[in-house]
């Protein structure tokens, strides 16, 4: 190993304080005559009093009620990450299996394969790298306020990791099936198809779904740039001080995402063990014992409303791309946007500029290019990126802390009656933390970390430490949940041992649990450390000076060409946290 | 006419050495059993006979079939021919009995059949395929899960799929590494009797000499990647073997 885990702790430790240091210790910042505790009061308080009406009085006959409005936001949240999902999954399986070690042949052409490969694995990586919501931005300019524009945004980042992923589980898989396929005469399709596609399945299914949550949270908050979900309605709520409102909002989208959750669940359990025969046939025929085998009829029927509500999804609803009045109109848009896209000292002048004109730019400013990008990295490049940087490790470590202060609570095998399989006196309180502990975890990932965000710069006022809070409360859901399974997952003999010996559930916890699972601990901290950072870097569109801060500032300008700058500096930010992460991981399994 | 025939066949893996002049014939019907120690070339040479392998020099002939001098459908043709019973079954854990055994005849089938066989085979393969789990006794576990079956019968899966396939040789490696000793001979007996009833040629790697003996009319010893003995072996030619 390249360091031992206790340096790995105190690296930790002054990588926090280098945070502080950086992002100052103002948590709130808000006028001398703002009165944050009475706002926060207000905001809470309206959680026990959720609106079911308008909370404005004053508004016109006819309009539609909040409910039904919400009702409208939700079914399209839904409908976005629906069809957004139904682009990325075919998507995702084609790129998934280029990137993968099985395309590659076994002849003298493997490492020129091998060189497109990574090229895959390397655009993968740039695209899912830039967050939803930046290309949304994008889509918006180049396409405009159409359903597609959410669609495309939500899409492509999620194509591109599930690309990534299923390329990964691919390589995994055991091979002896495959080469067996192919050692009686099987083709290398059908040996994919029989010897690594039906083991690697359940495990694809049940990261689609997760990422489909993803995508649920993603297309809610979309609203927040002005695309109609769920996000623009708690926006404007919580804009006209309707807490009400807000919460009612909110605790939709809470179920929402819990009920895909939960359904997911249900799915991976039942892809993972199978269903037991529940009938045994009346004699051993071949007939009798098909008619009784075992079916996974939940799988089936939700596999199929899967299918019908993305069918329904594509064709019911608003017109996924708005027509233009005039078919140039598009072109035109399409063209400007490009030329916007274009950086700045080569950009033609033309805003719809033909070929020559853009060669003749290019000619004309490609010695100032260089100047430009040092400038933009200069100021205010390097500096939003620190801060992006510092307040992913924040957020991250603050995560980290809770959870782990929280897990020997809700962990399923130490919060019960029988911790670890061993009878203990009383343990009924016990049982219920655990239940709190838990619902918390749920609670806190159901809600995206830009909603938070939002909210949190509402009551304490722009500066970093609510976007961190925000990131820190998402990731604590998160966490505790990944964590939590791997304390349930580990071995229970050997921290049975403590309890038998007479020690508390918290003394098992540290002195068994923790050691022995500390590697996998960490291996989830630097993956959601890696997340930390992609949602960092979109957090400052609610302004603090990170990357998105200054992603929103120039799209008020129309300045799309730093746009893509500052976009893929935190991309390369984010595939820097990718690699090190990967490092780390890889050291940490050794 | 042989049905196998290798001519000094070497195998390297860059440096190392795995076989060396290897030269054998082997005749339809017979019963072989590779025998020697871990690292002898027992895996590398059923490899080689199952034509997954391309000697580095010399020749290995199946089936009339060669990897250097012939094209890819004609080896896919061969190797439709050719049944592996490998150490660890090669069985996709999650899919059914019956689809896991399905998979044994994709050399002679396409994809599109492929995908039907998973998803709906055909009245005669599931006939066929439930008689052949009825000769190896687990019958009952043909909708079954392959997973929830214990490993003797994983190991008749296997075996079941090598049936199904209508092989015309069986190469097995050590098809009793995970069975208890007291199975061992049980395992062997319905090896050995499947392919008399089939008339498949039978070339299993084994560790247990005493079994190999018992079973397998025809032994052939290997030491360092080379042939020590091929035939009925002496006692003192098997303390050779295993001497270091």
């Amino acid at each position: 190993m390249l360091f031992g885990r206790r340096w790995l702790l105190i690296i930790l430790a002054l990588a926090f304080a280098w945070t502080v240091t950086r992002l100052g210790t103002n948590i709130v910042n808000l006028s001398e005559t703002a009165d944050p505790w009475s706002t926060t009061s207000r905001f809470f308080t309206a959680a026990f009093s959720p609106s079911f009406t308008d909370e404005n009085t004053t508004l016109p006959v006819g309009v539609t009620p909040f409910l039904e409005r919400v009702g409208h936001d939700l079914l399209r949240t839904f409908r976005y990450a629906l069809i957004a999902m139904s682009m990325a999954i075919p998507i995702g399986l084609i790129f998934g299996l280029l990137a993968s070690e099985l395309a590659l042949p076994t002849n003298r052409l493997r490492p020129l394969f091998n060189i497109f490969r990574w090229s895959i694995r390397m655009l993968l990586s740039l695209v899912r790298a830039i967050h939803e919501l930046i290309w949304a931005l994008l889509f918006l300019a180049a396409v405009g306020d159409s359903p597609i524009t959410a669609c495309l945004a939500l899409g492509l980042p999620a194509a591109a990791i599930l690309g990534k992923v299923y390329s990964e589980l691919i390589d995994e898989q055991n091979r002896s099936a495959q080469q067996i396929i192919r050692s009686s005469g099987g083709s290398a399709t059908q040996s994919f198809l029989g010897g690594i596609l039906p083991a690697a399945l359940p495990d694809m299914v049940s990261y689609t779904l997760y990422r489909f949550e993803c995508s649920l949270r993603a297309s809610a908050v979309l609203g927040f740039i002005g695309i109609e979900t769920i996000g623009l309605g708690i926006s404007r709520s919580f804009e006209n001080l309707y807490y009400g409102e807000v919460w009612t909002q909110l605790y939709i989208l809470i179920a929402l995402v819990v009920l895909v959750e939960a359904i997911g669940n249900l799915i991976r359990k039942r892809l993972r063990d199978g269903r037991p025969r529940t009938s045994q046939p009346d004699q051993i025929t071949e007939t009798q014992l098909r008619k009784t085998r075992p079916k996974n009829s939940l799988v089936r029927s939700l596999g199929l409303a899967g299918f019908v509500a993305i069918i329904a999804a594509w064709n019911l609803g608003d017109v996924l791309l708005k027509p233009a009045v005039f078919e140039s109109q598009r072109s035109d848009r399409l063209s400007r946007f490009f030329a916007h896209l274009t950086p700045d000292p080569v950009a033609p002048k033309n805003p719809v500029p033909t070929w020559d004109e853009r060669t003749a730019a290019w000619e004309a400013g490609s010695d100032q290019l260089l100047p430009w990008v040092t400038d933009l990295w200069n100021d205010p490049g390097q500096e939003a990126l620190a801060n992006t940087i510092a307040m992913s490790l924040a957020a991250i470590i603050l995560a980290g802390s809770a959870a782990i202060i929280l897990i020997p609570w809700g962990a399923r095998t130490l919060a019960s009656t029988k911790p670890l399989g061993l009878a203990m006196h009383g343990g009924k309180i016990r049982t219920l933390i655990g239940a709190a502990v838990r619902s918390l975890f749920i609670l806190t990932r159901a809600v995206p970390e830009y909603l938070y965000a939002f909210l949190l710069i509402g009551i304490l006022g722009p500066s970093a430490w609510p976007l961190v809070l925000a990131l820190a409360l998402h990731n604590l859901g998160i966490l505790g949940r990944l964590w939590g399974e791997v304390i349930e997952n580990s071995p229970p003999s050997e921290p049975r041992q403590i309890l038998t010996l007479g020690g508390s559930r918290f003394q098992t916890f540290l002195g068994a649990l923790v050691p022995m699972s500390l590697n996998r601990f960490l291996l989830f901290f630097f993956y959601r450390w890696e997340s930390c950072v992609r949602e960092a870097t979109v957090l400052g569109m609610l302004g603090v000076s990170s990357l998105g801060y200054y992603i929103s500032l120039r799209q008020a300008f129309l300045q799309y060409d730093q746009i893509l700058f500052f976009a893929l500096l935190g991309a390369a930010a984010v595939i820097a946290g990718d690699i090190l992460s990967d490092v780390l991981r890889k050291k940490l399994r050794s | 006419m042989s049905l196998i025939t290798v001519k000094d066949a070497t195998l390297r893996y860059g440096v190392t050495s795995a076989l060396s002049g290897v030269s054998l014939s082997l005749n339809p019907g017979e019963k072989i059993a590779l025998i020697g120690p871990s690292g002898s070339g027992k895996t590398t040479l059923l490899r080689l006979l199952g034509l997954q392998e391309k000697p580095t020099s010399g020749n290995v002939v199946t089936l009339g079939c060669d990897l250097a001098g012939n094209c890819a459908t004609s080896i896919r043709e061969t190797r439709s021919k050719i049944g592996m019973l490998p150490q660890d079954l090669g069985l996709v854990a999650n899919l059914r009995v019956i689809q896991n055994i399905i998979l044994g005849r994709s050399g002679t089938r396409n994809f599109l059949r492929t995908c039907r066989d998973l998803l709906f085979p055909s009245k005669t393969d599931r006939d066929e395929i439930f008689a052949t789990l009825e000769r190896l006794d687990i019958a009952e576990k043909i909708y079954d899960r392959t997973d929830s079956l214990s490993g003797g019968q994983r190991q008749r899966v296997a075996l079941a799929r090598t049936l199904f396939q209508h092989a015309e040789i069986l190469l097995a490696d050590e098809p009793l590494s995970a069975v208890d000793p007291a199975r061992g001979r049980d395992v062997l007996k319905l090896l050995t009797a499947l392919c008399d009833d089939a008339g498949l040629t039978l070339i299993v790697s084994l560790h247990q000499v005493e079994l190999a003996r018992e079973f397998f009319p025809r032994i052939i010893g290997l030491k360092e990647g080379q042939i020590a003995f091929d035939g009925t072996p002496t006692d003192d030619e098997i303390s050779d073997l295993y001497s270091s």
